[in-house]
């Protein structure tokens, strides 16, 4: 036979396997899809807290990730956190260190780029995002509690999985959407909106590479979407509960 | 006698300057290649990498890469914005350091221009614009100068970078003003020998290149939208080659090889390939590639393959020469390359230091390792001398041995 032929026998039966393929991995998408879509709110948010083991996260009082903050440069980067809502993230543009934190009641930030390095007040609209954002559980675990209210929207896909999308109204009426995996239940995405010069543009987390770390998993990649751009944090390491005092996230005085 | 004097001019005819003394005295070594004339070099590294000889943490903020002599180590570092020009032993321990002006802060706080050592002078510039000679043995100053007030340089984004070239009697520096483009110093006195007005455009943190002819010597470099090739002897801008990309920071120094000047810097300019003719006056584009732009890690051409990283698409192109066609690529980010051995260092801007085999048109990963000491951003380029790798990360210099087991 000639080898023309061959190849075209071959291929013809790939074509055909892979059209076999697809059907029964859309019938089993369709399939999976139609259980999960079953799920209620509360049924997957208990799954959720349930896959972020949220029980032992309650043991934990501060996390430390260090790893580095990849844009066009590569920079190092650390964030630090305590219960209930105390956060800090030093990262360094064009090699210089820069902070955004939150002390539990004020916000700031340096911006050392812009050739003054003293820490500023971050204005109003920043404070209260960064104060949902220090948030120690996250905003869905009890939300109630905290005033906000959830409604689930759809099945939708995050890159290749499908996702649970609900809709965060936070208690101070700004929106927030959470993508959750329909498998294993771990927060995907997460969508937030922000005014930038006058216009409200989109912000996309993407969390992925979950990893555990002492029985608790963590994202150690999370890429954040914004109109034209991207930046990533990468993190190399997680540590819970190391000693970090409050006075530590409070703004210097210079 | 006269056999001492044939078997001298024999050697020094057979191995250059820079492959005989195994010293590095300039950036990136003889003709500013980054391509280290090294034998015996361990072929693969244990897991954590080479055994780290020793640290100098003290060596303050910066980018530079360190000069190796027989006897000395001599690096620069920014602390509290002075540049200081450090001299150690060969086991890392301070033999003097010596403050030479003003560094620059705003941006990529930290010295830049690695120095440039000829017989008992250093010569340096500093981010703000200092042009320094000072003695090797005390580092005393003999001369300096500032390119932004002595030469009406206009500010520029990043700080001076440039590693300052030297060629007999004079040194060159490139302070970017319109009418003081390039300028020509008599390197004892740092007395103005010539000014070239180049093309007019700001510097573009670039170490030059030395191109010897028979009928001229050639002082090649950037400034910000254009390579620049001016006659040694008279500052006459004998040819450009203009970038039509948006970037003006071209900091990798360019190489020449029969006849053929390459380059590649990023920021939408890319890989070129220029014909240079014979006496030097002229050049001819011979390819040009878009699709693999470089802006700081310099790169290396061996037997026919350019192997650099690419900025833009965060991996490593292995580019055929002839062509300029990339024909290979591995993921690694994107950082420095260098060579010894027959075999590619690249240090990405994560850290990771990577020993890989050219393979002809490809390239292997054979071992890697972080360098998890030192502070702030992985920029400065690695030297290797005599066995040992010296690797600069912020505040700390690093020497490792790399030298197989006796």
């Amino acid at each position: 036979m000639p080898k023309a032929s061959v190849s075209s026998v071959f291929y013809k039966k790939l074509h055909h396997m892979k059209t076999v393929i697809g059907i029964v991995g859309i019938f089993f998408l369709l399939l999976f899809s139609s259980n999960a879509q079953d799920l209620k709110l509360d049924e997957i948010i208990s799954k959720y807290y349930k896959a972020s083991e949220m029980e032992k996260l309650q043991n934990v009082n501060t996390v430390i990730m260090t790893g580095l903050r990849v844009q066009q440069d590569i920079m190092p980067l650390k964030i630090i956190r305590k219960r209930p809502n105390l956060f800090l993230m030093e990262f360094d543009v064009a090699d210089l260190t820069a902070y955004q934190a939150f002390d539990g009641e004020v916000a700031w930030s340096t911006a050392p780029w812009t050739g003054n390095a003293a820490p500023q007040h971050l204005p109003e609209s920043r404070t209260r995002d960064l104060m949902y954002q220090a948030d120690f559980d996250g905003l869905l675990y009890n939300w109630k509690e905290k005033g906000h209210h959830l409604e689930l929207e759809r099945i939708d896909t995050v890159e290749t999985e499908l996702a649970f999308k609900i809709k965060l109204i936070r208690a101070d009426s700004a929106i927030q959407y959470y993508l959750i995996g329909t498998k294993d239940f771990l927060l995907k995405k997460q969508v937030s909106y922000r005014t930038f010069r006058g216009e409200e543009i989109t912000i996309e987390n993407y969390f992925r590479d979950y990893r555990y770390v002492d029985g608790i998993p963590f994202a150690f990649v999370i890429e954040t979407q914004y109109p034209g751009r991207s930046v990533s944090m990468e993190f190399d390491e997680i540590k819970l509960n190391e000693p970090v005092e409050d006075e530590f996230f409070g703004m210097p005085s210079n | 006698m006269k056999l001492y004097l044939y078997l001298t001019t024999l050697c020094c005819l057979l191995f250059p300057s820079g492959i005989f003394s195994q010293e590095v005295l300039e950036f990136r070594g003889a003709d500013r290649r980054g391509m280290y004339q090294e034998t015996g070099l361990l072929q693969s590294w244990p897991e954590g990498g080479p055994e780290l000889l020793w640290e100098f943490a003290e060596a303050g903020s910066g980018y530079s890469s360190p000069l190796i002599t027989d006897e000395r180590v001599y690096v620069t570092g920014e602390i509290d914005t002075i540049t200081y020009l450090f001299a150690l032993d060969k086991s890392g321990k301070v033999i003097y350091k010596t403050p030479v002006g003003k560094e620059w802060t705003i941006n990529y706080p930290g010295s830049r221009s690695t120095p440039t050592l000829v017989e008992d002078l250093i010569y340096l510039t500093t981010g703000m614009g200092t042009v320094a000679c000072l003695e090797a043995k005390d580092g005393k100053v003999r001369w300096s100068l500032n390119m932004q007030t002595d030469f009406h340089a206009p500010g520029i984004t990043f700080g001076y970078a440039e590693g300052p070239l030297v060629e007999g009697n004079t040194v060159f520096c490139t302070p970017g003003n319109a009418d003081t483009n390039v300028v020509a110093l008599d390197r004892f006195t740092g007395e103005i020998q010539w000014i070239s007005k180049g093309l007019g455009e700001h510097t573009a943190y670039c170490s030059p290149l030395l191109i010897r002819l028979p009928e001229r010597n050639i002082l090649v470099t950037f400034t910000a939208h254009a390579l620049l090739g001016i006659d040694t002897k008279d500052g006459k801008l004998l040819w450009s080659n203009v970038q039509d990309g948006e970037g003006d920071v071209h900091v990798n120094t360019p190489w020449f090889e029969d006849g053929f000047i390459y380059y590649i810097t990023g920021d939408g300019n890319g890989s070129v390939k220029l014909k240079l003719s014979e006496d030097g006056t002229a050049i001819t584009e011979v390819w040009r590639n878009k699709a693999c732009d470089n802006t700081m890690g310099g790169f290396i051409v061996v037997n026919n393959n350019i192997y650099t990283a690419s900025y833009e698409k965060r991996k490593w192109y292995v580019q055929d020469a002839t062509t300029g066609v990339n024909v290979d690529s591995v993921k690694f980010d994107k950082g420095i390359t260098i060579f010894a051995d027959n075999m590619l260092y690249l240090y990405n801007e994560r850290g990771m230091l990577g020993l890989f085999k050219p393979n002809g048109p490809t390239m292997e990963l054979v071992s890697s390792f972080k360098i998890t000491r030192g502070s702030k951003a992985h920029y400065a380029h690695p030297v290797i001398c005599n066995g040992i790798m010296y690797v600069r990360h912020g505040n700390s210099l690093l020497a490792y041995d790399v030298r197989k087991p006796k």
